[in-house]
């Protein structure tokens, strides 16, 4: 069976999902009861879960469900967002297309039937979606958002250490859209104690943040039963079982950690062993345990207190140990070994081969080694000291049910994940074009520069009106940066708006490249690009500067692809001929800085909006500005829903109005919200959402094929995994 | 096959708590909680009706785990309540009850979620904070150096059971072992940190509850066979024990991964009796009067060692083995008779509760006031406080004081409601203008005596109404008055036959009953998955 996929139907199906994860966004959201056929029941307010919890069978759907897990692999965070801007999207082309019919006219294919020309017609928009995402949004982010970005470390030196206050800004918006609206605040001041009390050394929190993120199933302990209320964090390291043996110990406390059975066996794997007499076998057994105890005796003459083993040891081993004075904990996981081995750098030790050698460097010290009980249940709890950055210490989540538990669990996991990413530098890259009036496809920086239209109609002379455009252009950008730079304090300058002093400072040099670019480009074959790359003056003029972290680099190539490109399109005949008057263009690689933040509340969706209305008021292109309108429209829909139960001043419409008036007169943005939220987060939830609408736009049938059940099932573990 | 049956979608449903199916069958649990509540009262017959056991009970643990909850809201509030007796083996009915009341209660304003949350969890706070502090007068600090409170506290634990079956008399019987099993569990030469033995509960059915009686030390069963050879024991100086928790069977341990070659002729079983037959000689040098073991013991080697006067008992299981390694520190057997099976059970699990009330009590030593008082003094207060000092909540939570004053008044009566459940008989109940105290009278009075003369002693019996007090319905309108606070020392002393509760389950059991109650009004929707 076949069914025609068309936004109509993709619409349907994105509104379904809206209504369900709309009710758990933002700090108004609640919470919803997942009930498993097992008969537990979870609470989750988890955009990923839910969505995984519904089992879908429209293929639609299912094409949304699987694009949000691979975004939340990627990041972990942004599963609602992302189903409601990818139906606001919808609903914006869906509108578009209804009053615009016949807004694209192709005349080789009128032959065809409405569906097909449909089709065609959301191929076409799926690939200026493809452009929009792939060089206008960088270009906005970089040179208009970028503006407003602040960050979450306390110093602009190159040293980054972390700032509380903004973490827990960071922390509380994101546990507000994650656990139920009377835990947020706790388990948000929980999640940031832990992470200064595990953070030995400030700088290095990142080390921290990845060992949590990898091993915080053995990092954390859930008890049922208990109030939300007496969640704590305790110092050390709790394994989730008991002692084979406990012997109370004070002073020095050694560990050694065994791999193997330390009682030796009649045979070991591959060989044989021949019994020719019961002396013998007696015999055997004797020198067996007499083995045992000269090991054991030995870990007793090294001082070893703790012996922490990954198999089950025969009973002679603990009965051994315990005679010695030495605690046992067996069948460790393989996880909490390598969390240990992580954290005191301590190696198995080896059995010795003859009974006369017996040397034990591996030996480690512990602070306490003792019993935990927590409701009833008893744990091993170790104090080790740590050789790392990552100064052990657990969490321990109470509840009253396990669901709660095991959402709370989810958030602070997430949280982990969210933040590793919000310390991670976002690469941009984007082109520009650099040539005549009339190129009108891609960005256009001299669009917005009012010398445009005095200047002389001298075609040719590119290099001239570059030259000027750059330097008026950076006196505008020098003054804003100013102005931001005395608002804000702790708002950290990106590369960007100091590369404009660079040009400023030194028109020569971007002046000479970008002549050398042009003749390369006449010179090359068309097979082959020149990269010209200029890195070095601007190194130069940022040594001065401390607080640019990255350089950024300004790659111009031949434009090969860009003709390559043209070829392709060439059955859009305007296409073709915009690009063909393009001679040169510039590659940009730039980046968001690692720790970009803004306030929440939608402001990242306000502000991109703003702009890209901007953006889409000066291009010239109409299917690049529709494509931004819809973009701007769609992300409204976020702050809609946050601001829905607000009344007044504090209504959709007052905030979203005041937002433009503030931008309009350049101002500051003020924020009435106290959260942060990570920008690079939200730059690749966009990204991740245009990547799925052209998914859905792409296919144009949906063929339903008989497959053997096992098939399926495989298909679901991937999807599940 | 069917783990290759493709997945069916699940069933989403919007605002599980508004329709109608929702609000019965709520209603249904609570009715079915509230009638169980307490000393009067009633029980509920569990059985499957295909011949298994048939279980008589009001005790939470045992009516919740047998309890078929279908709908997903109501096994939210049965798993926190199972989850909450499974830490403190009390409190399960008053966690339920107050749970149901609070989301029906609530339930029926129809204020936003975030309003109501917020306001729950500021009046709970204010509870905690009260209860926790030191003019709190619900509150009664346990005295350890005589037994009134402790008895008092388990005797409360056992007259709020009366599947239990047990008159006045059985239960001043039964509260007196209890005691004294947890103090046996107490070793002699305590430090600073104490850890508490074990009390063994062995069941005696058949006999008299008068006859049940505390031993110190492990009872291990032994055939009555064994048992005539055994006696009597001669010696009396000295009896030495040996404890074997591995197998004395003489099977082969495990011997590697490889291969075992062994030659015609040559029998392992032999050699392995040979070496059991060593140990033995061994034990007959050293002896031993007595040997257990975990596991099995070799027939040849048992017949040895009785031969030789050493009594060997054998099977022992792990679960005594734990107290048996104990056996010098703390242990006692308490031995339980009742009338019949489902009374013993449910004997056997109120004597566990309270154990453990006592041991959370060594740990945090205080008691509240049962019987209702708690509840209904926590209601004086938190009514008199919201009315008298509203400015802080009404900044701090943002909120009107209309919905400060709903939310108060649906916490409220959700507590008296609680109190109100413990008359099952029709009586009214009553509380005083002073200590904000619970009153019960019987119900169809003559209308002729003057009622307020009538209840002689409060619902934790701590007040006699010899005093001057001002009387008003539970549930009516009245207006909030300041209860006394800081219980005076003559009522600490007068403390002889009151009725308290576990303070530490009872705590706990109020912040999960609030906690369960937010979380359920909480959710927006509820997905079943019907895989």
């Amino acid at each position: 069976m076949a069914a025609a996929g068309s936004v109509a139907v993709a619409l349907h199906v994105a509104e379904v999902l809206e209504t369900i994860v709309s009710g758990c966004l933002g700090p108004e959201g609640r919470q919803v009861l997942c009930t498993k056929p097992t008969g537990e029941v979870l609470l989750s307010r988890d955009g990923g879960r839910l969505l995984k919890a519904l089992h879908l069978e429209h293929p639609v759907a299912r094409v949304m469900v699987a694009c949000v897990s691979s975004h939340l692999r990627k990041t972990g965070d942004g599963a609602k967002t992302f189903i409601i801007f990818l139906c606001h999207l919808l609903r914006g082309l869906h509108e578009i297309t209804d009053k615009e019919k016949d807004y694209f006219i192709f005349e080789n294919i009128q032959t065809c039937g409405r569906h097909w020309k449909n089709c065609c017609q959301w191929k076409f928009i799926s690939q200026a979606l493809l452009t929009f995402q792939t060089q206008i949004l960088d270009y906005i982010m970089d040179h208009y958002l970028s503006r407003h970005f602040l960050s979450i470390f306390s110093s602009c030196s190159k040293e980054r250490t972390l700032c509380r206050s903004s973490l827990e800004m960071l922390l509380g918006a994101y546990f507000c859209g994650r656990v139920g609206r009377n835990h947020h605040n706790l388990i948000s001041q929980l999640m940031c104690d832990y992470v200064f009390k595990c953070t030995a050394c400030e700088s290095r929190f990142e080390e921290v943040l990845e060992i949590v993120d990898d091993c915080f199933v053995e990092l954390k302990v859930g008890v049922t039963g208990l109030p939300v209320s007496d969640s704590r964090i305790i110092a050390g390291l709790v394994l989730q079982r008991d002692f084979s043996v406990y012997c109370p110990a004070d002073g020095d406390i050694r560990i050694a950690i065994v791999t193997e059975t330390i009682q030796p066996l009649f045979s070991v794997s591959g060989s044989e062993f021949i019994l020719n007499s019961e002396v013998q076998f007696q015999t055997s057994q004797l020198w067996i345990t007499e083995r045992t105890k000269a090991i054991v005796k030995h870990l007793q003459s090294q001082n070893v207190k703790l012996l922490l083993s990954t198999v089950k040891q025969p009973d002679l081993v603990i009965y051994c140990a315990g005679l010695n004075g030495i605690s046992v904990v067996e069948c460790l996981s393989s996880e909490e070994l390598s969390l240990i081995q992580r954290v005191i750098g301590l190696a198995p030790f080896a059995l010795p081969e003859a009974s006369s050698q017996y040397e034990l460097s591996h030996t480690a010290l512990v602070e306490f080694c003792k019993p935990l009980i927590l409701r009833s249940k008893r744990y091993v709890h170790l104090g080790l000291m740590s050789a790392c950055s990552f100064t052990p210490h657990c969490v321990v989540l109470c509840g009253p049910v396990q669901g709660l538990i095991e959402q709370h669990e989810d958030a602070l996991h997430g949280a982990f994940k969210m933040l590793r990413q919000v310390f991670k530098d976002l690469d941009l890259n984007y082109v520009t074009q650099t040539s005549d009036q009339n190129c009108t496809s891609g960005p256009c920086i001299y669009e917005n520069s009012r010398e445009n239209n005095e200047l002389p109609k001298i075609v040719n002379s590119s290099i001239q009106r570059s030259y000027q455009d750059t330097v008026v252009k950076s006196k505008g950008e020098l003054a804003k940066t100013q102005t931001n730079l005395k608002v804000c304090s702790n708002l950290i300058v990106p590369g960007v708006k100091l590369e404009k002093n660079v040009l400023c400072s030194g028109p020569k040099v971007a002046v000479t490249d970008s002549y050398q670019t042009e003749e390369t480009l006449r010179c090359s074959s068309p097979n082959k690009g020149t990269i010209m790359d200029d890195h070095e003056p601007y190194i130069e003029s940022n040594s001065g500067n401390s607080t640019t972290e990255n350089t950024r680099r300004e790659i111009s190539y031949g434009n090969l692809q860009v003709t390559k490109l043209a070829r392709k399109d060439s059955m859009l005949p305007l296409r073709y001929k915009s690009l063909k008057m393009c001679t040169s263009q510039r590659y940009y690689f730039s980046s968001i800085p690692a720790g970009c933040v803004l306030p929440v509340g939608g402001n990242f969706e306000i502000l991109l909006h703003y702009y890209l209305l901007n953006y889409a008021k000066k291009c010239q292109q109409s299917e690049q500005t529709m494509v931004s309108r819809i973009i701007a429209n769609a992300l409204l829909g976020v702050p809609k829903i946050l601001y829905k139960s607000k009344k007044g001043n504090y209504s959709f419409p007052q905030v979203y109005v005041r937002a433009l008036q503030t931008l309009q007169t350049n101002q500051p943005m003020i924020s009435n919200q106290t959260g942060l939220e990570s920008v690079a987060g939200k730059y690749q939830l966009l990204t991740s959402v245009l990547q799925c609408l052209t998914n859905i736009l792409t296919v144009d049938l949906v063929i339903s094929i008989e497959r053997q059940p096992r098939e399926i099932c495989d298909q679901d573990s991937e999807e599940e995994l | 096959m069917s783990r290759l049956e493709a997945k069916k979608p699940s069933i989403c449903r919007r605002e599980p708590l508004t329709g109608e199916r929702a609000g019965a069958r709520l209603a249904a649990l609570r009715g079915l909680l509230t009638s169980c509540y307490g000393p009067a009262g009633r029980l509920k017959q569990l059985h499957n009706g295909r011949g298994g056991p048939v279980a008589a009970t009001s005790h939470s643990a045992a009516l919740l785990a047998g309890l078929p909850v279908s709908h997903p809201v109501l096994k939210v509030l049965t798993a926190a309540v199972r989850n909450h007796v499974a830490c403190f083996s009390d409190g399960g009915l008053f966690t339920a009850i107050l749970c149901c009341n609070l989301v029906e209660n609530v339930q029926r304003l129809g204020l936003t979620p975030t309003t109501v949350i917020r306001l729950n969890k500021h009046l709970l706070s204010l509870c905690t904070r009260y209860l926790k502090s030191e003019v709190c007068a619900c509150r009664i600090p346990v005295d350890f150096g005589s037994t009134q409170i402790l008895l008092s506290l388990v005797r409360s634990i056992l007259t709020s059971k009366p599947a239990c079956m047990l008159i006045a008399k059985e239960i001043d019987h039964i509260s007196t072992l209890i005691l004294k099993a947890f103090l046996l569990t107490i070793p002699e030469n305590a430090q600073e940190h104490i850890i508490l033995g074990k009390s063994i509960i062995v069941p005696l059915k058949g006999q008299r509850v008068i006859d049940s009686a505390v031993l110190p030390g492990i009872l291990i069963e032994v055939s009555e066979v064994q048992l005539m050879k055994i006696l009597p024991i001669k010696k009396s100086d000295s009896f030495k024990v040996a404890v074997f928790c591995v197998s004395l069977s003489g099977d082969l341990s495990d011997t590697g991964e490889g291969t075992l070659l062994v030659s015609y002729g040559v029998s392992l079983e032999n050699a392995a009796l040979d070496q059991l037959f060593n140990l033995g000689k061994q034990l007959v040098s050293d002896h031993v009067d007595l040997v257990l073991c975990q596991k099995v013991i070799h027939p040849s080697l048992k017949q040895f060692l009785r031969t030789h006067q050493i009594i060997a008992v054998d099977r022992i299981g792990v679960s005594l083995m734990e107290p048996l390694s104990k056996v010098t520190a703390t242990v006692c057997s308490l031995l339980l008779c009742n009338r019949n099976d489902t009374a013993w059970d449910e004997l056997k699990l109120t004597c566990q509760t309270a154990l453990h009330a006592l041991q959370l009590t060594v740990k945090e030593p205080y008691v509240l006031l049962g019987g209702g008082c708690t509840e209904t003094h926590l209601v004086a207060y938190i009514r008199h406080k919201t009315r008298n000092e509203p400015e802080s909540v009404l900044r701090d939570e943002r909120c009107s004081q209309t919905e400060l004053q709903l939310i108060t008044e649906a916490f409220c009566s959700a507590l008296e409601s609680l109190a109100g459940s413990l008359e099952h008989d029709g009586g009214e109940v009553l509380t005083d203008g002073k200590y904000g105290h619970f009153w019960s009278v019987q119900a169809n009075l003559p209308s002729a005596v003057n009622w307020p003369d009538l209840p002689s002693r409060c619902g934790c019996g701590l007040y006699s109404s010899q005093e001057e007090l001002s009387w008003s319905f539970l549930r009516s309108a009245h207006h909030p008055f300041p209860p006394q606070t800081c219980l005076s020392h003559e009522a600490k002393g007068s403390a002889n036959t009151l009725t308290l509760d576990c303070f530490t389950a009872k705590l706990s059991g109020l912040q999960v009953a609030v906690e369960t109650a937010s979380l359920i009004l909480d959710l927006s929707c509820v997905i079943e998955d019907t895989n």
